[in-house]
């Protein structure tokens, strides 16, 4: 994330200033360090892995691109209405067409917010959760507390997490398995008329898409 | 078992339940740990013994950086994995 950003800029900045060994680093490389590469080049060698591949798994984890996939997907069904139907029909071929595809065997199913009703999704066995769209899951969503509560006081999770349903409104919480993953289309905020898909995008967050937040509106960024 | 399915069922190093990394390495590490686990299709419980193993044999020091101490473990686990793997 924005330390693994900092440190990259940081070798840059010292890119002029080579060490005896011609490394482009501002300290000698610890023993794991060189291991690593070693382990690296190895399996590049082998044509077990290539290094695209893995700069794709460090987008996607540590540059936090899980979400923002998702956020794609929301901001496209709020912004294309026959997407929208496609993507409440059939999630994971919806998704697919934007190119982020699960594991096979995995269907996705998305459940889409109304005044009426507010999703939250849970895996109350394990762990299971929606990583295409999502990324890698937060720890509080693997903690036994989560897991056990949004199911039997949904109100009061969703309440500590800062997010107020009317009493009008029917909690649907999804218990994800091995095989379905949920996702949630949130309602797209007032005042966003006037914006186009990329800065809607921007304003879904990562727990607008488990239902334990709401996505931000446009005064509040 | 893909590697993004199985690294999500690991306690990564997090804080504030977003991923942490002392060093870049460390994130390229864990990016080349799951495109190998996909690629000699090691299983959940495979990878987690060998990581298990390798965090017992770096040992604990309250001065290391844990993310360090972690990603130094799953460089070493996965080490030994690779090599297990061409015989």
């Amino acid at each position: 994330m924005h330390d693994h950003d900092h440190d990259h800029d940081h070798d840059h900045d010292h890119g002029h200033d080579h060490d005896h060994d011609g490394h482009h680093h501002p300290r000698p490389a610890s023993e794991i360090e060189l291991r690593a590469r070693a382990l690296e080049a190895l399996l590049v060698e082998k044509g077990l892995v290539s290094s695209d591949a893995i700069d794709a798994v460090i987008d996607r984890y540590v540059n936090d691109v899980g979400p923002q996939n998702g956020a794609r997907v929301v901001a496209r069904a709020w912004t294309d209405p026959a997407y929208r139907d496609r993507l409440l029909s059939d999630g994971t071929a919806a998704i697919g067409e934007l190119g982020y595809a699960g594991e096979e065997g995995h269907t996705m199913v998305v459940v889409e917010n109304a005044p009426d009703v507010h999703n939250v999704i849970v895996c109350t066995l394990c762990s299971c959760y929606p990583w295409p769209v999502l990324g890698l899951p937060p720890t509080w969503y693997k903690s036994a507390p989560y897991r056990a509560r949004v199911v039997a006081e949904p109100r009061a999770v969703l309440q500590e997490f800062g997010v107020e349903v009317p009493e009008t409104t029917e909690i649907r919480v999804w218990d994800s398995t091995a095989e379905v993953r949920y996702l949630v289309l949130p309602m797209r905020p007032e005042g966003t008329e006037g914006l186009a898909e990329e800065e809607l995008a921007q304003l879904v967050s990562r727990d607008s898409m488990i239902g334990t937040g709401l996505p931000q509106t446009p005064a509040a960024r | 078992m893909s590697g993004d399915a199985l690294v999500a069922t690991l306690d990564l190093p997090r804080a504030n339940g977003e991923l942490v990394f002392d060093e870049p390495w460390q994130a390229r590490a864990l990016g080349m740990g799951v495109v190998t686990i996909e690629a000699l299709g090691i299983g959940a419980v495979e990878w987690r013994d060998a990581l298990a193993d390798a965090i017992t044999r770096h040992g604990y020091d309250p001065q290391e950086d844990p993310a360090s101490a972690y990603y130094a473990a799953w460089v070493d686990a996965l080490e030994r994995l690779v090599a297990a793997h061409e015989h």
